[in-house]
This record gives structure tokens, C-alpha cells and sequence, in this order.
């Protein structure tokens, strides 16, 4: 039996409320579905005094999905996502992901916002405190001061990023729509992710991993109109269910004949964020030949960075995202045509 | 309820029968409605509730464990360490080094040093923190080379060079054997540790009663009979004063085969406060008591003819054993002695190293012994019989043991159903089809294969662990005035069934219904002692002194059925609820014999015992021969049938095929249950579960990364029951629920490299495992073993 | 730590809670009120043993705060068996032989729940996608699998699947 530390839990019914709640406790959490917040709060990672609970905030619990965009509230549950026919029909990537994370039960409880917000991981971060204690704690709490990943790392954390909805979103220009003291405001999640980890520290990190200000909150994330975009979402763990993504990733593609038009990939399980792959939009314009199939894995290789972060090795994750997403940019051109 | 006096056919009447049926467990009921307690359910009571202070330090000397501080804290009732208690506890009598807490030394990081019993679990887990250790820290190791190396500090002073057990042994002559043999190849592998992780963690409830000197203990055990003799050893208290029940456990799988610091911990908190206190432990600290698989470094060289007969086998293999004894010596040896007794093996070469190292205890885990030993001989197997161009079938077939007969070791085989298992499993799995003409095409990007191996286990160790002279198992049968039958018996029910086999044998003897028998389990205040439930031996042998009690009871009835029928006893027929003289007699009922039975001689209680045969003991050609010996071998075959997806390394399975001979299936149910689980956890240790440790710190101590396979993840299993009738089994039964795991292992690596042209030899084979090796092969072409 | 009422449905009855913010609806429901059918397996959101249904949908009580279930409808096991009968899902449970050590039994028997009032028709990847969230170390899940089936087909009011021809008496009807 856990003794979790003592806390208040504050139930807003409005966003409104929920703002004011924030300002009055600057310590305070969000809390949705709790599948990754309370785990944490058990192992003692975090003790915030006061939690804000999101489940009665009945205007973050809507879909709305259309040709021209998709909005879901940052209290919808996944299941909900993974379950909603136009978002199957027109962001199937996003249905995809939300349909595969962790399992049945954990996505009945979940939450969009937790899911995108989701704490970066890392095997020596995701331990009891007794663990912690045990290893002279690391950067990523406030115990300790050296990284077990990268020992010579200055200060920089490499805890990796394993939310699924964000990488089938930025497919789609995903964004955050954010309220905080100074009002709402939208931010595309490319810049809303901010864990590149550069030794010089000029960017965000493992622990520093999302662009958001003091007292904000998500209240809903959106994604611009699919287009003629073809997406799917793709993920390996080692068991099918309940585990994090080992990597995911998240193709769209545009075909036009026997011409590649667009082509977008996103990676989750690789870096302290998901990867929006720079650079592969580039790769379109042609036939999706082994030119284009070498670009995405010189992409790939520039830009995931995986560690080990998890019981997994890095290397392999970096290559079987890589794999993965050249498999499903291949077969979402073949169901293109 | 209206009672009526039903006119019966006595003719038609007929004794109820279920033994080889499906017959649903006696205490499903409470299980599937919750209501069945477990040590942790006990809620209502005024038990302190208690934690355990664990070391942070791998290796270290206690310099100094300040308590004055926890114990100053308002609610904290009592604080034990290792200055409470200078008893050493552990399962072996000859490596009995453990201490409850630690005193001298801590040796890995999570041994216990401290506890405290509180008024509620938040006042003593923070009254942990308040607890001050002082240390001198020593080299730690964590592997088996860096332990036994030169120089190495000794992690107990008994044990020099931290070998735990060193065993050699050659019978025949293996170097003439090999200098004979067409082929000799030699192979190393590796096998990661693995962990029961049974769902229930380890809970302990025990209360001491100052007035009287009594404790009673309620715990998660799988052995309530060593618990109750560890008990009495570290308390220091008359073993009669002692009292251990055993609630309903959640699964065990072996780590609970010894007593574990949980229940003798909260015994020292009892004992100190003179009251109640529960002691529930951790996902965590289940995984940090640990008693699981050790991580074994094996090397195999085989000697075989060209027409697949075995000539010489030399097997050496390192097994990290963990900073105690727990029951090492045992495994090291039936890592050897098991090479036997389901081949005929003439010539063979047996190094064994148990070492000693910083990391949690290892102990017995389902397939003790055997399991690695059977991963790297069934995989060694098959690529010879691929390197000879024999079929990987017939090579086994051309080693099959005769039975009965007597092992190079000594080891006693009386039945042998190893043929018709492997005939079934080539036939039911399309084997030899689908090797000549291959799988189906599982599209683009995925390889499919087959893989065949085959495994034995044993009937219960003949020799118990507690060499006391007393019978192996012993059962009572209660039958008074009401009708009512109990059967008591000490066999530890922990979910494979054993209280519903015992209340089955007497049924079926007394030609009842199952459910007019009730069972009264484990608790030895009521309950005759039995050694417990671990390496298969209840069936075999609480099976057989069940028979034996209920026998002895059908004869009593038979008498007084006779004498009330003024017949001769063997006239009587029995017919369950009726007994007759006769097909012209009318009978009387069931409760007539009963008072009949019971006039002059009272309330009815009948015995049964089992003891094994001397023949049975294993040999004395080698120190440790007797590890091994048992009354009777379990054997089983499997195909397995997997597609490996080349993108992800991903290894899906898709198909079982086992046949397990367990003599008589007495419960088709629960060994189909028992098989199906047996050949699933194999599929564990095989594709994904390890503990991982990190400067001694268990990286998986979750069942998040400690991966045990989903619903999602697992295979259909095609399950055949083979029943060769062991002369001495319980109507002819044998072990049904260890012997099918370890060769899951080695059949899905032959089917992976049926699939992909490698050989892998690292447990367990993950996907990224595989992923590289593939794409190793593309470069360097295939044919390649994994690194 | 100041408690407050926190009032919902239990097993079809309206209860009112008095608990600290900081309290699991598992640790409340087994060591508050004694329900301890529903079980602890691991030390958070891995293992399902502790699975309840919360308006009908399969949570884990271990990672659910009491107060979180306010004015909801919370079922657990101890709920299922009505006049004495075991119900469809645990009697398929008990005769299938889908419960062995029986510590995860409860938290598969309240998933199932869930799928089977959604869908009395599954097939077996509808039965492995609902309880994918829950670990059994004794089955192997083949006889879990059975055990839906049974209580699929005695919601539907059919009779379950018998129990497979033994092999002598098999033989003798071939004869």
C-alpha cells in the first residue's frame, strides 16, 4: 500500500474557475485521467500541494471535426478520440494514435490534454524514490544533479517524449490553445515542444520539454484542415498493450498519379519531443523512389536522438522508427492511389 | 424445506466419478466473486500496519542503524533491525545465512535493514526516512566474473571466491565420446534472470499474544511448513507455540518456496509490541525479494553420429546467484542432473558455478533448474540435425530412453510418454508438411517459421529438503455424525488446484460427489504438516496419501455396511450415496453406514501417507547425485509457429502445439490450465521479460517494464493431454504444471531461425535483438548467429 | 488533512464518503469499507487487478481519487452476484477455469463486464483488445478467453460452449 503525501484537490467547473485556481496556487497540477500524474505522485517524483481536477470542465470536453479543421478539448478521453467517426475518416492518424496508447482501460480514463502534456520518461526517472535515493537521484528532479544517460551531459536531460496524439497532430499543423494570467493563446505544437536538449542549453530539454508559461493550461489542441493528406499512425512496443511506445510514428502523405505531392513524418519514443522531421516535405515532388526513401532515413538520422532512456536500446529505437516510418510512407502512397 | 423419504432405484444408483473429467475448482466461487481472502484482504482487524527500511547500498559494512529518532515519532509503535534478531533463516539446512534484517553487512541494494509497525502505513513509511544508516561501503558485483575474480571481497565469509556452489561431475568418458562422434559443436548462450512476478505481493499478517506466548501467522507462502520452522528458528519460540495459516495466495511460481522476510519481519514487530501487525509489501519490493530465474551464462558442446545419435555432452554453465543461498546449491545441480533422463545420454561433462553477487536473491522458479539447461540443448539439437540434414524430430527420436530404466545418474524413469507427445505434436502441427514445403506467405516484409523442442520435469524432489524420517506427505479424513466428509491436509492451495484434487480422490474413492467433501487447507493448528506446493510434488504425492486416506475411510463403511447389511465386506457394493449387498438388495443410504460406522468408535478419522521408494532417491556417483531424483518424469513436446516482421523485429506467435504427458489427467481442466500457463510463461522468458539491473538497482521493478505478455500478445495454445499411467502416480498421475515451460524457450528461437536463417542465443529475444540482427545479416549475408 | 463528503453510486447504492483528498478509490473501497474483492497488483496503472467500473466503463480504482467518481455510478465485483448465483461473467469464470490463483480474477471479471454490456457477441480479438490492460500470470489467458465466450453466450441466453469429449468416451461414440 502507497502513502501518497497530502494534497488538495480542487474541482473547477469553469475554465474560468480553473484560471483562478491556477493564479491562487502556482504549485498546483492538472489533473485528467491521472494515468501518468498520479503514477508519478505514488513514486514521490512530484508532490504538488494542490491538484485541479478537469473532469467537470464540461467546455474542454468536446470534438469538433470537419474538413476544415479538427478542435478536441483537452478533457476528452482517448477512447473518445480513438472511437470518433470523422476523425477516423479524416485524421486517421490521430484516431490511430489515441486508439494505441497504453490499453482499453488506461484510455478509458486518459485524457487529451494528459496525453499531449505527457511527462518525458526515462528509466532511471520513472522509479520508486526508495530507487532514486538508491542511484543519487538525477537532473530530472530536484534531488539530484547529474544525468545516468548521459553522465558527462552538463545539466542537459535527454528524458524522452512518448505522447502518441502530438506526432499524428503536427501531421495536420497541430496546436495548443493555452490560457494563463495573461489570457489565451494558440501555439503550434512545433514550438510548443521545445526538448531539442543542445549541450549549450540555448533550447528546452527532458525536464523543460514544453513552451508553456507559469499559471497556463491546455484547453484544447487543433489540427488545420486534412486536405488531401492520407495519414496513419504506426507504433512498436514489445507487448502490444498497456506499454509505452518503444517509437511511434505518424506519416501523411499527399499523392497526385504517380507523384508524391507532400509527404509529413512525425516521431514519438526518440527525443525529449516529438520529432516533426524537417526537411521532408522536401522529399516530395516525385515518384517515392529509394531517393526519397534514402532522405527520409538521412532525416531520420540527423534528427532522432535517442539515448537510453528506456530498457529498450537507443539505437534500436532510432532505427525501427526510421523503418517504420519509411513502411508506412510507402503504404499510405500505395492507399493513396 | 419439506424433508421427504424419496423412494430410490437402488439399481440404478451408481457411484459419482470425476476423476480424468473437467471438474471446475472447489474454491473457483470465492475467487470469481470476491470474496476469497488473501493475506492483504484481512482488513477489519487492529493490526499495526508495517514497512520495511531497505538498503540503498549494494555492499557495505553497518556500521551503525540509528533508530532513536523513528522512534520518538508520535504512532510509531516499534522499530526492529537487525540488532532484534541474530537468527539466520533460509530454505537449505546446509546455506542458512540470511538474516530478517540485515546486521553486519548489507549485501544488495532493497535487503532489509530496518521496520517499523505504526498506527497507519503513512506514519511508518515516514518514520523510515527518519531512520539513519551508517556504512562503510565495499566492492559490489554484479556479474558472475567480477565476483569470483582474484581479489574479490567476499561477500560471505563461508563461501570464499563468493562461489556459492562449484560442482563438477563426468560420467562415461566424453572426450572418447566426442573423438568418436561424426559432428561436435559447441555454442554459448545466455539467459537473462527472470521473475515469477505472481500477482499477489508478498503480505504478511501475524499477531503474538503476550498472555499465552502464542503468534499466530497469516502469509502470502507457497511452503507454510518451513515458514512455521523459520518462524520458530528467528523468534527463538517453541515451534509448538506457533501457529501458521495459510489464506488463499495469489499465485507463486516458486519464489515463494521458502520463507521470505516479510513474515518474519512482521513476526519481530509483533513480538515487540505484543500485538498484531500487517506487512504489505510493494510491486517493487515483490520484485526486490526476488527468488526468481538467475541469469546463467551457459557453454554446450555435443557430440553426435551422423544419424542424430547423442555420443557426449559437456555442459558448463555460470548461474548469478545473488548475495544468498536461498536454494542455489539445488539449482546448480539440477542444471546438471537434469541433462538427463529424458535423452539416453551415456557420456556427460557437468561444470557448474553458483556464484554469489550484489543483486537480490535468486531462488526456484517453475522449471527449476531445467529451463536453461533445455533452451540451450534443444537449440543445439536442432542445429545439429540442420547441419547433419536431419530432420530436428527424428534427431530426438533417435535418443529416446527406454522405460523403464535407470539413468546414467541414477535418476528412476517408470514411464515415458516422450514418443507419443512428439508424435502428436508433428502430426497436429502439419510439421512435416510444413517443412517440406514451407509456411504460408505472410506478405511482404514478414517471414514465418516452425520450431520444435522438447522437455521433462520432475514428480516432486524424492528426497525432501528436511530430512526428517517423517512420510512426504500425510492426510487426514474427518467423518462424523452430520455425513459431512473434511479432509485436512497441509497441501497449499496458491491456484493450481491442489484442494480441489484432494477433495476430488476422495470423492472418487467413496463414489460421492465432489461437492458433499470439504477441505480444510494449511493451517497447522488443524492440518497435518506437509512440505508444501513446489517442484510438482502435491499432485504425486498428497494425490497418492489422499488415496490412501480415503481407502482406509471406504473400508470402515464398507464394514459397517456389512454388518449392517449382514453381508460379507466384499460383497458391499459402494454406489456413492447408497451401499448394497448385491444387485437383488435395496441398500441402505449414505448416512445409515455413517451411524453405523460410528457406533462404539465415535467421530471417524482415517490417515493416508506417501513415502517415495529408496529407488527413487537419485545416486551417489557424484556429490549432489540426489538432486534430481524423483518418483516419476513429466515429459512434453512443442511446435511453435511465429512470423517475424523484418521492419520492427517484432516476433508475433502465432500457434502452439504441446502435448504434455502427466500419466492421468485426473482434473482435464486444471492440467490443460496448468499446461497452457507453463507454455505462456515460457513464451516470457523467451521474448520479453528480464530484470535489468543497473549498479544493482533492478531497472524493471515494475510491471511496466518488466514485461509480461498481455492478452494481445498471447497465442492460441493447442493443448493434448498424454496419459502414459506411472506405476506409482496417483491412478497413474504425474507432474502436469512445470514440465511444458522450458521447451516454449528453444522451440520459438528454431522457429525464428526457421523464419530469419539466425540463431539466437540470448534470451530474452526482443525485438530489437532481432531487428539488429537482421539487419547484421543483410549486410553480411545470413546464416549468422545473433550476437 | 481535512476530508470532505464525496457522494456517489456504490454497487447501486447512493454513498456518502468522508475521505482526505489524497485517498485511491482502491485503498478506500478495501481498507474504508472492506470491499476487498477488488485487488492490488502493482504499484500503479499496470497491472488491472484493481479494475472497477465507473458509469459503466472499465477504470483502475488504483489510479482514480475518490473524489473523482463524485456523483458517478462505481460497481465493483462484489456487486455481480445476485439471490445467490454467481453472475454469467464469473460463472464462466469459475467453469472455464479463467480464475486459477484468482488475484487477477476480479479486475478481468469487471472488464468483461464492460465488454459484455457493450457487445454480447464477441469474438476473440474483441475479448483481447477490452482486456488488454490486464495481466494473469496463471493462464496463459486461453481460458480466460473461454470464459467470455460462456458468459457471452449465457447473456445472450444461449448455453455456453460444453466442456470438450473426453478422449475414452469420445472413442466410444466413434465406435
Amino acid at each position: 500500500m502507497d502513502a501518497l503525501h497530502s494534497f488538495e484537490v480542487i474541482r473547477p467547473r469553469t475554465v474560468e474557475e480553473a484560471l483562478a485556481a491556477r493564479q491562487a496556487h502556482p504549485e498546483s497540477r492538472m489533473i485528467g485521467g491521472g494515468t501518468d500524474l498520479l503514477v508519478n505522485i505514488r513514486r514521490q517524483i512530484e508532490t504538488p500541494p494542490v491538484l485541479i481536477d478537469t473532469n467537470d470542465l464540461g467546455d474542454l470536453k468536446s470534438i469538433e471535426a470537419g474538413e476544415n479543421g479538427l478542435v478536441i478539448g483537452a478533457s476528452v478521453r482517448l477512447y473518445e478520440v480513438a472511437e470518433h467517426p470523422e476523425i477516423r475518416c479524416l485524421y486517421p492518424a490521430v484516431a490511430q494514435a489515441a486508439g494505441s496508447i497504453a490499453g482499453p482501460t488506461q484510455r478509458n480514463m486518459g485524457t487529451v490534454g494528459g496525453n499531449v502534456c505527457l511527462d518525458t520518461r526515462c528509466i532511471y526517472y520513472n522509479q520508486s524514490e526508495w530507487w532514486r535515493e538508491a542511484n543519487d537521484h538525477c537532473l530530472k528532479t530536484e534531488l539530484g544533479d547529474m544525468c545516468h544517460v548521459a553522465p558527462k551531459s552538463k545539466g542537459v536531460c535527454f528524458a524522452t517524449y512518448s505522447g502518441d496524439l502530438a506526432p499524428a497532430m503536427l501531421l495536420f499543423d497541430g496546436a495548443i490553445d493555452l490560457l494563463g494570467p495573461n489570457g489565451a493563446r494558440t501555439v503550434s505544437m512545433r514550438d510548443f515542444f521545445i526538448g531539442h536538449s543542445r549541450q549549450d542549453g540555448s533550447t528546452g530539454d527532458g525536464i523543460d520539454y514544453m513552451a508553456m508559461e507559469p499559471g497556463e493550461f491546455v484547453l484544447r489542441i487543433r489540427a488545420a484542415a486534412p486536405g488531401n493528406l492520407v495519414s496513419g499512425y504506426d507504433k512498436i512496443r514489445i507487448r502490444r498493450s498497456i506499454e509505452y511506445p518503444v517509437a511511434g510514428c505518424a506519416v501523411a502523405v499527399a499523392r497526385d498519379g504517380d507523384r508524391l505531392t507532400d509527404l509529413r513524418v512525425a516521431i514519438t519514443g526518440t527525443n525529449p519531443r516529438p520529432v516533426f522531421l524537417e526537411g521532408a516535405a522536401d522529399l516530395a515532388g516525385g515518384a517515392l523512389d529509394d531517393a526519397t526513401v534514402q532522405g527520409i532515413d538521412d532525416l531520420c538520422k540527423d534528427q532522432l536522438m535517442s539515448m537510453k532512456t528506456t530498457f529498450t536500446p537507443g539505437h534500436y529505437r532510432r532505427r525501427v522508427a526510421t523503418k517504420m516510418a519509411i513502411r508506412l510512407v510507402r503504404e499510405l502512397f500505395e492507399a493513396a492511389a | 424445506m419439506n424433508e421427504q423419504v424419496r423412494p430410490v432405484d437402488t439399481a440404478a444408483a451408481e457411484p459419482v466419478r470425476s476423476i480424468g473429467e473437467y471438474v471446475p475448482m472447489v474454491d473457483g466461487p470465492e475467487k470469481v466473486s470476491g470474496a476469497a481472502r488473501y493475506t492483504a484482504d484481512f482488513v477489519e482487524g487492529k493490526a499495526l500496519e508495517a514497512a520495511i527500511l531497505r538498503s540503498p547500498y549494494a555492499h557495505a559494512e553497518v556500521l551503525e542503524v540509528d533508530t532513536s529518532e523513528a522512534e520518538a515519532m508520535p504512532g510509531v509503535r516499534a522499530v526492529v533491525t537487525g540488532a532484534d534478531c541474530d537468527k539466520t533463516f533460509g530454505v537449505l539446512p546446509i546455506a542458512r545465512g540470511e538474516y530478517p534484517l540485515a546486521r553486519d553487512r548489507v549485501r544488495y541494494k532493497g535487503e532489509p535493514v530496518a521496520a517499523v509497525a505504526a498506527d497507519d502505513i503513512h506514519i511508518a513509511k515516514a518514520a523510515l526516512k527518519k531512520i539513519r544508516l551508517k556504512v562503510k561501503e565495499l566492492p559490489a558485483y554484479y556479474r558472475c566474473k567480477d565476483a569470483y575474480a582474484e581479489g574479490a571481497v567476499d561477500l560471505h565469509e563461508h563461501r570464499p571466491g563468493n562461489l556459492e556452489r562449484d560442482v563438477f561431475f563426468e560420467l562415461g568418458d566424453v572426450e572418447d565420446a566426442f573423438t568418436g562422434s561424426d559432428l561436435v559443436m559447441e555454442r554459448t548462450f545466455h539467459a537473462a534472470e527472470v521473475c515469477q512476478a505472481q500477482m499477489e505481493m508478498h503480505s504478511a499478517l501475524v499477531s503474538y499474544d503476550p498472555l499465552r506466548d502464542r503468534l499466530t501467522c497469516q502469509c502470502s507462502t507457497q511452503v507454510p511448513y518451513y515458514v512455521h520452522l523459520m518462524l520458530s528458528k528467528v523468534t527463538g519460540m517453541d515451534q509448538g507455540r506457533i501457529r501458521v495459516i495459510k489464506p488463499h495466495v495469489g499465485g507463486g511460481f516458486g519464489c515463494r518456496t521458502e520463507t521470505l522476510q516479510p513474515e518474519l519481519i512482521a513476526a519481530l514487530l509483533a513480538r515487540k509490541i505484543g500485538g498484531a501487525v500487517r506487512l504489505l509489501t510493494t510491486r517493487e519490493e515483490t520484485f526486490i525479494t526476488h527468488r526468481g530465474r538467475p541469469e546463467t551464462d551457459l557453454r554446450l558442446k555435443i557430440g553426435m553420429t551422423k544419424d542424430g545419435r547423442i555420443t557426449g555432452v559437456e555442459l558448463e554453465n555460470d548461474q548469478r546467484g545473488g548475495a544468498h543461498s536461498s536454494y542455489g546449491i539445488v539449482t546448480i545441480l539440477y542444471a546438471g542432473s537434469l541433462l538427463y533422463a529424458i535423452y539416453d545420454l551415456q557420456n556427460v561433462r557437468y561444470i557448474g558455478r553458483r556464484v554469489l553477487t550484489n543483486t537480490p536473491p535468486c531462488g526456484a522458479f517453475r522449471g527449476h533448474g531445467t529451463v536453461n539447461t533445455r533452451f540451450v540443448f534443444e537449440s543445439l539439437l536442432d542445429e545439429m540435425a540442420e547441419t547433419l540434414g536431419l530432420d530436428p524430430i527424428a534427431v530426438r527420436r533417435r535418443n529416446y530412453l527406454e522405460a523403464p530404466t535407470f539413468t546414467q545418474n541414477d535418476l528412476m524413469v517408470n514411464s515415458y510418454g516422450l514418443p507419443e507427445c512428439i508424435d502428436w505434436v508433428e502430426r497436429a502441427s502439419g510439421w512435416k508438411e510444413k517443412r517440406a514445403n514451407g509456411l504460408p506467405d505472410p506478405g511482404p516484409g514478414k517471414k514465418k517459421g516452425i520450431g520444435f523442442a522438447a522437455s521433462h520435469y520432475i514428480s516432486g524432489a524424492s528426497k525432501p529438503v528436511n530430512w526428517t524420517g517423517e512420510p512426504h506427505a500425510t492426510v487426514n479424513l474427518k467423518l462424523d455424525w452430520d455425513g459431512a466428509i473434511t479432509v485436512l491436509t497441509g497441501a497449499a492451495e496458491i491456484g493450481q488446484g491442489s484442494s480441489t484434487l484432494v477433495a476430488q480422490i476422495t470423492a472418487d474413492v467413496l463414489g460421492l460427489p465432489i461437492d458433499r467433501i470439504r477441505v480444510i487447507a494449511s493451517d497447522s493448528e488443524v492440518t497435518p504438516k506437509d512440505n508444501g506446493s513446489y517442484s510438482s510434488r502435491v499432485t504425486f504425492y498428497v494425490g497418492n496419501a489422499t488415496l490412501e486416506a480415503a481407502t482406509n475411510l471406504r473400508k470402515i463403511l464398507v464394514e459397517a455396511a456389512a454388518r449392517k447389511l449382514e453381508a460379507d465386506p466384499e460383497d458391499v457394493e459402494v454406489l456413492g450415496e447408497y451401499y448394497r449387498a448385491g444387485s437383488q438388495d435395496t441398500g441402505i443410504p449414505f448416512q445409515e453406514v455413517v451411524m453405523e460406522a460410528l457406533r462404539d468408535t465415535g467421530t471417524i478419522t482415517t490417515k493416508g501417507i506417501y513415502n517415495t521408494i529408496p529407488e527413487s532417491w537419485g545416486g551417489k556417483k557424484y556429490r549432489g547425485a540426489a538432486i534430481g531424483g524423483t518418483m516419476g518424469f513429466s515429459y512434453a513436446a512443442q511446435a511453435v509457429e511465429v512470423t517475424v516482421d523484418e521492419t520492427t523485429g517484432e516476433v508475433t506467435v502465432d500457434d502452439v502445439w504441446v502435448a504434455h504427458d502427466c500419466g492421468k489427467a485426473l482434473n482435464r481442466l486444471t492440467v490443460e490450465g496448468q499446461i497452457e500457463g507453463s507454455v505462456w510463461m515460457g513464451m516470457g522468458q523467451a521474448l520479453s521479460e528480464e530484470t535489468g539491473f543497473y549498479n544493482g538497482l533492478n531497472l524493471a521493478n515494475n510491471l511496466l517494464d518488466y514485461r509480461i505478455p498481455t492478452i494481445q500478445d498471447s497465442p492460441p495454445i493447442h493443448t493434448h493431454i498424454v496419459e502414459s499411467n506411472d506405476p506409482h502416480g496417483p491412478y497413474g498421475a504425474k507432474e502436469a504444471g512445470e514440465g511444458s515451460l522450458s521447451s516454449f524457450i528453444p522451440a520459438v528461437a528454431n522457429a525464428i531461425h526457421d523464419a530469419t536463417g539466425i540463431r539466437f542465443a540470448d534470451t530474452p529475444i526482443t525485438p530489437d535483438k532481432v531487428f539488429l540482427s537482421l539487419e547484421k545479416a543483410a549486410r553480411f549475408g545470413a546464416g549468422k548467429r545473433a550476437a | 488533512m481535512a476530508k470532505r463528503i464525496v457522494s456517489f453510486t456504490l454497487n447501486g447504492r447512493a454513498h456518502d464518503g468522508v475521505v482526505p483528498d489524497n485517498t485511491l478509490l482502491l485503498d478506500y473501497l478495501r481498507e474504508g469499507l472492506g470491499l476487498t474483492g477488488t485487488k492490488t497488483g502493482c504499484d500503479g496503472g499496470e497491472c488491472g487487478a484493481c479494475t472497477v467500473l465507473v458509469d459503466g466503463r472499465a477504470q483502475l480504482s488504483c489510479l482514480t481519487l475518490v473524489g473523482q467518481v463524485a456523483g458517478k455510478a462505481v460497481e465493483t465485483v462484489e456487486s455481480l452476484s445476485r439471490n445467490g448465483r454467481l453472475s454469467d461473467v464469473q460463472e464462466g469464470f469459475h467453469m472455464k477455469l479463467g480464475a486459477q490463483c484468482g488475484a487477477c480474477t476480479p479486475g478481468f471479471v469487471m472488464a468483461a463486464e464492460a465488454l459484455l454490456r457493450r457487445n454480447d457477441r464477441p469474438d476473440d480479438d474483441d475479448i483481447r483488445e477490452a482486456l488488454g490492460s490486464n495481466i494473469c500470470r496463471c493462464t496463459g489467458y486461453i481460458k480466460i478467453l473461454d470464459a467470455v465466450h460462456h458468459a457471452a453466450a449465457r447473456r445472450r441466453g444461449e448455453e455456453p460452449a460444453p466442456y470438450p469429449p473426453l478422449p475414452d468416451r469420445a472413442a466410444g461414440q466413434a465406435a
